[in-house]
């Protein structure tokens, strides 16, 4: 088909532009996270992700030694150091009060209260003296602009990857997710193939059935489903999250195959009948391998429902240290730590990391196994 | 062969699990004088070997590992095990939990509307006989906490299905000292002083207040506590019951006046950091970061006694931030009204091992040690109040202890769909600029339908 | 490690206990109807009539215990009272129909159920049919597809870049505002800005839902048969024509699929409005508003009410799916 458009140079450009456009346009708001969660988190909550190349002035608050630091020389008491302690950076102003945060220029020497004088430079070594011994257990506050370059760093991701019981929890999460991704897959295969090309009363009321129960709420079935786990004595375990988990996703897994499976050509289901083959030969030799594609994308879909579930793996599975799931793991971190924008970031994309592999190793399917299974079956 | 090495590391941790030491413990044991040991010592007659105990709460991180190291007292001394688990999502879990028959053993509430209801379905247990003469006799103010704690059951009946454990003072106001020092501010002593400081701020310049409501799913609450406040600054304690228990409706101009009270600062646009139209969608826990910009964003603000948490790192209370008493006004003769939280254990699954563990929440020791760690406050009377961590806590403790009227969040003690519904919407419309009649009427009309 | 072979072990018994079912009962079918002998032809009747609900059992049986039962459950506790226990006849649907916050959520409800499906299905044909021509296709479909991965925390976390407001004397965090600061106009508080916030919400769950409807849509399009296009192309069309007039009506049983998919989840929709602003500056739906008195309110027979109401929405996409089927036989 390339080849066909390719003839056409400015259709070409229009269509590449367009996707370039549709592509920023979905795109731009993850990058920012993406870019956020690798800021510094005081960076991160102060100025804009797409500033973050840029270097930013930021007014700081720093201390000086402590009283007990202090030298004397003459009647004259001395505390001296720098506000950057052992790192490096520039200072564009400075103040002694919350009042004037910015009101002089490095290297100036200017009064403070009870005859002390501060002197800050450019590079944020400072003096201070007083003609009286200085008190203070915590140092004087010293205000003062610097320039920060971009600060880029990993501490987030470090911070959220090896925390307590992450490895645990990711391996709760697969044991939940893959046989919960698997199994209804299977049965609503079946259950497709029988809605779309096989002849039995009461068809059409078992699909608007389904359509129906596509649309149930979820809260709904939570209390009546754990009171039946507990008085069948399944309780809370994997065992009821895999079926709560199959039973939840069937609806749109029958509808959705089941809509790909009636599309398939009549010709070929025909031919192998009136050759003999009845429904489960069809089923299993035809009807499987044409339906690769379809399988493939819902394969996806309940994956990724599943990866991200946290409702259902709190109620069926329950919040205790042993059995939390990944979404769990960093709702618990969010909660410890609100506010803490760099957690959840980074957190954020450690969550999406698995579900994209996922996608980016079963999406050559989607693509390969329509167009050879068409062709065999044609 | 790598299988066997990891079962006898697992063996080994379940041993180990076992046998904590004493001297692993937070405190030792023994060594502190300011500790009751003694209530530590007489625990060990409690036998609950092969025990498990499932708490359930709202704690999370840092507060569940606090909560951790005092249990872990109960478990060395009685020989039981104490699974804490938490969720954020607490108040939905505990109403699947209790009504699939899958509850803990023991409920940590944080509002006791939600146990109230709890209760009325017959989901919890009463606490054991005595108890609510232990409270009146041990708590300061013992009588509220025992009516706080107290609900009917689904016949009828009343009893006490509630202990507290972990107060909270909500009537703070915090700032920087050296910030006030800067400009030369005073603590006011009154409301009057208070709004005279708020003028003051503005007219040099500055912005006294930082004020933000968002709270995701929660969005509203600061206002609603705000509201509470000001309520009994300016309503005798009789009319706060009433309101609490709708016999003052929320359209009562008593009600009315309270809310506009807290408009006084919250949509004064010179007030408030950001303007007022910052003030519903700013996260609570953002807001107090003002305090500490530099130059300062706001100078006060007023939140609970949890808010340190929040704080930007490396803030040492009591130094960087302090707080004060969130004052009354001069002019009314209401005393020193505190506003107050806090959160009740309650018996969701009867056994042995949670009727000891209530047991264990009424020695002295079980306060201590959370005292001793940060973030807790408590009514008990016969605690050292030496153990707490810090001044400044224990400055709060004695706001708790010493208050002519003490008062529980109104908002955690109406029905949920009005103190975690109707009560948050009215207030951020309220301060979407609604008026508070308008905000009142519409909360009073859901609270109408409520059966 | 014990729990990654537990976790394997289970893979594997569970999958080969779906496999053994449905091979063994087939299997067994075939030899008590065997389709030889003199009774041949009746015995293939037999097992044709027997065969379709051997593939459907497991998937009936899941369906009624998971959702069939709740719903008969809400039907019965939607006429009773807060705890379930006492008969309370319609008065729920009597405060229902007189409740305000209901009334807002309805409305809105129905302004997602418009804009939300017609737009994610709109950008997803595009992103489709565009992708499928260029080189880089599946790189675009890949980055277009990201958001569905996020789970809603995230995508609520992204989006508070993007919406975040703050007053006018900061620097804006979200991008959003900033934009508008720099093209010299006011901040404004996005999310609550009652009525438009609504729309606000919408975008991220197009943003979402996008990704779901190109796959789908991508999936039909390259089942149609390239004879069909190459034929239309020798007979002068243009590319424009070959989609509207080739393409279009082959794909129009997908689209109705992804609609009517989108429909259904834009109807249970919550997470996304519970995260930015939990119904608050009226932009409360019925999903949220369930949930609000189910675990807020406490009244089982109120929420389950709502329920109803968001079931009984769903009506119509119903009835018009069945009359898809009846025209494709």
């Amino acid at each position: 088909m390339d080849s066909i458009v390719g003839k056409n140079s400015a259709l070409t450009w229009a269509v590449n532009i367009s996707v370039v456009v549709l592509v920023l346009l979905w795109t731009i708001p993850t990058f920012g996270l993406l870019v956020s969660s690798v800021r510094d988190k005081d960076q991160l909550v102060s100025s804009g992700w797409w500033t973050s190349f840029s270097s930013v002035e930021r007014n700081l608050i720093k201390r000086s030694a402590p009283a007990s630091e202090q030298s004397q020389t003459d009647d004259i008491y001395l505390l001296k150091g720098n506000v950057f302690g052992e790192e490096v950076g520039v200072i564009t102003a400075f103040g002694w009060n919350s009042k004037a945060p910015t009101a002089f220029t490095p290297g100036d020497t200017v009064q403070m209260r009870k005859g002390k004088e501060l002197q800050i430079n450019a590079d944020g070594s400072y003096l201070l003296t007083s003609p009286i011994p200085f008190t203070s257990k915590k140092g004087s506050r010293l205000f003062v602009t610097s320039v920060e370059a971009p600060i880029f760093t990993l501490d987030n991701y470090s911070e959220v990857l090896f925390a307590e019981g992450i490895g645990k929890s990711f391996l709760n999460t697969m044991t939940v997710t893959i046989p919960a991704t698997i199994i209804p897959i299977l049965i609503a295969a079946f259950a497709a193939y029988a809605l779309a090309w096989m002849e039995f009363p009461g068809r059409a009321i078992m699909l608007a059935m389904v359509v129906g129960l596509l649309v149930v709420p979820l809260q709904m079935s939570l209390i009546p489903l754990l009171r039946l786990y507990t008085d069948v004595g399944i309780g809370k375990g994997y065992l009821g999250i895999w079926l709560a988990h199959t039973g939840f996703g069937l609806p749109l897994a029958i509808y959705l195959l089941r809509n790909y499976i009636a599309g398939l050509p009549r010709e070929v289901i025909e031919s192998a009948r009136v050759d003999g083959a009845n429904d489960f030969v069809i089923f299993v030799k035809i009807i499987l391998p044409l339906s690769f594609p379809a399988l493939a994308s819902f394969a996806i879909f309940q994956f990724l429902w599943v990866w991200n579930d946290l409702l259902i793996a709190t109620v069926f599975l329950g919040n205790n240290e042993e059995e939390l799931v990944m979404t769990g793991r960093l709702r618990e971190m969010l909660g410890s730590r609100g506010g803490n924008w760099e957690i959840l970031t980074a957190s954020a994309f450690v969550s999406i990391f698995v579900p994209l592999m996922v996608f980016f190793s079963l999406q050559k399917y989607l693509v390969r196994g329509l167009l050879s299974g068409s062709v065999k079956g044609g | 062969m790598k299988l066997t090495a990891y079962l006898t590391a697992a063996t080994i941790a379940l041993t180990a699990n076992v046998a904590i030491a004493e001297t692993d413990l937070k405190f030792t044991p023994g060594e502190d004088a300011r500790f009751n040991w003694a209530s530590y010592e007489a625990l060990k007659s409690v036998d609950l070997k092969g025990e498990t105990i499932s708490v359930f709460g709202p704690w999370l991180g840092a507060d569940k590992a606090l909560l951790e190291n005092v249990v872990a007292y109960f478990e060395k001394a009685t020989g039981a095990v104490v699974k804490y688990s938490g969720s954020d999502s607490f108040e939905a879990q505990i109403v699947i939990d209790t009504e699939a028959g899958s509850a803990p053993n023991v409920a940590v509430f944080p509002q006791p509307g939600l146990a109230a209801d709890l209760a009325k379905k017959g989901k919890l247990t009463p606490l054991a006989a005595g108890t609510a003469d232990w409270v009146r006799e041990n708590y300061a103010a013992g009588q509220s906490w025992v009516d706080l704690g107290t609900y009917k059951n689904a016949e009828g009946k009343e009893d006490l299905y509630g202990f507290f454990y972990k107060a909270d003072v909500k009537s703070l106001v915090w700032y920087s000292p050296e910030n006030f020092e800067d400009a030369g501010y005073e603590i006011p002593k009154s409301m009057e002083e208070l709004i005279t400081l708020s003028d003051k701020i503005v007219a040099d310049g500055g912005t006294p207040w930082c004020i933000g409501l968002g709270s995701g799913g929660a969005t509203g609450w600061v206002a609603t506590d705000w509201v509470e406040d000001m309520m009994l600054r300016t309503q005798s304690p009789d009319v706060y019951d009433k309101w609490v228990k709708n016999q003052v409706k929320f359209d009562d101009p008593k009600v009315l006046a309270a809310i506009d009270a807290y408009g006084d600062f919250a949509r004064n646009d010179k007030y408030v950091s950001g303007g007022a139209g910052t003030v519903a969608t700013t996260d609570f826990r953002d807001s107090p970061k003002g305090l500490f910009s530099s130059p300062p964003k706001c100078y006060m603000h007023r939140q609970a006694s949890f808010i340190p948490a929040f704080f930007p790192e490396g803030t040492v209370v009591g130094e960087d931030a302090d707080f004060f008493y969130f004052p009354a006004y001069a002019a009314k003769d209401l005393g020193k009204p505190v506003l107050g939280g806090g959160t009740l254990f309650a018996i969701t699954n009867e056994s042995k091992g949670a009727h000891a563990f209530v047991e264990f929440l009424k020695t002295p020791i079980a306060h201590e040690l959370w005292m001793a760690q940060e973030g807790f406050l408590t009514p008990h009377k016969g605690v050292n109040q030496d153990a707490y961590a810090s001044e400044s806590l224990k400055g709060m403790g004695e706001i708790l202890l010493n208050a002519t009227t003490f008062r529980f969040d109104a908002s955690d003690l109406m029905p949920g769909a009005i103190g975690a519904g109707a009560f948050w919407t009215g207030m951020v419309d309220y301060s979407g600029g609604k008026s508070a009649k308008e905000v009142g009427a519409q909360i009073q009309k859901t609270w109408d339908t409520i059966k | 490690m014990e729990q990654m072979l537990l976790a394997l072990f289970t893979v594997v018994v569970g999958v080969l206990g779906c496999i053994a079912y449905f091979v063994g009962s087939n299997f067994i079918l075939d030899v008590i109807y065997p389709a030889t002998g003199n009774k041949a032809t009746q015995n293939i009747q037999r097992s044709t009539a027997i065969r379709p609900w051997l593939f459907m059992g497991p998937a009936i049986i899941l369906l009624v215990v998971y959702l069939v039962y709740p719903v008969i459950n809400s039907v019965w506790l939607s006429f009773h009272g807060p705890s379930g226990k006492e008969f309370v006849g319609i008065d729920n649907y009597v405060w229902l129909f007189g409740d305000a916050k209901f009334l807002e959520s309805f409305f809105n409800n129905m302004m997602w159920l418009i804009v939300v499906p017609a737009a994610s299905t709109f950008f997803g044909l595009i992103a489709a049919t565009l992708t499928d021509r260029i080189r880089w296709g599946n790189i675009a479909k890949s980055l277009i597809f990201m958001p569905m991965a996020i789970s809603f925390i995230g995508a609520s976390i992204i989006w508070k870049f993007v919406y975040d407001y703050r007053g006018d004397s900061d620097d804006q965090i979200g991008i959003l505002n900033a934009l508008m600061v720099h093209f010299g106009a006011e901040p404004q508080a996005w999310i609550a800005m009652p009525f438009w916030n609504s729309f606000f919400l919408m975008v991220i769950l197009i943003w979402i839902q996008t990704g779901f409807a190109m796959v789908i849509l991508s999936a039909a399009l390259r089942g149609i048969p390239e004879e069909t296009i190459e034929a239309a192309i020798l007979d002068g069309a243009n590319p424009f024509q070959v989609f509207m007039k080739i393409k279009m009506p082959q794909m129009w049983g997908t689209v109705a699929v992804v609609w009517t998919t989108i429909t259904i989840l834009v109807l249970k929709v919550f997470d996304i409005v519970m995260a930015m602003t939990n119904g608050q500056w009226g932009s409360q739906v019925l999903a949220n508003y369930m949930f609000d008195w189910m675990f807020r309110g406490h009244d089982f027979g109120r929420s389950a009410t709502i329920a109803l109401v968001i079931m009984v929405l769903v009506l119509p996409v119903m009835v018009w799916n069945v009359r898809n089927l009846k025209n494709e036989n």
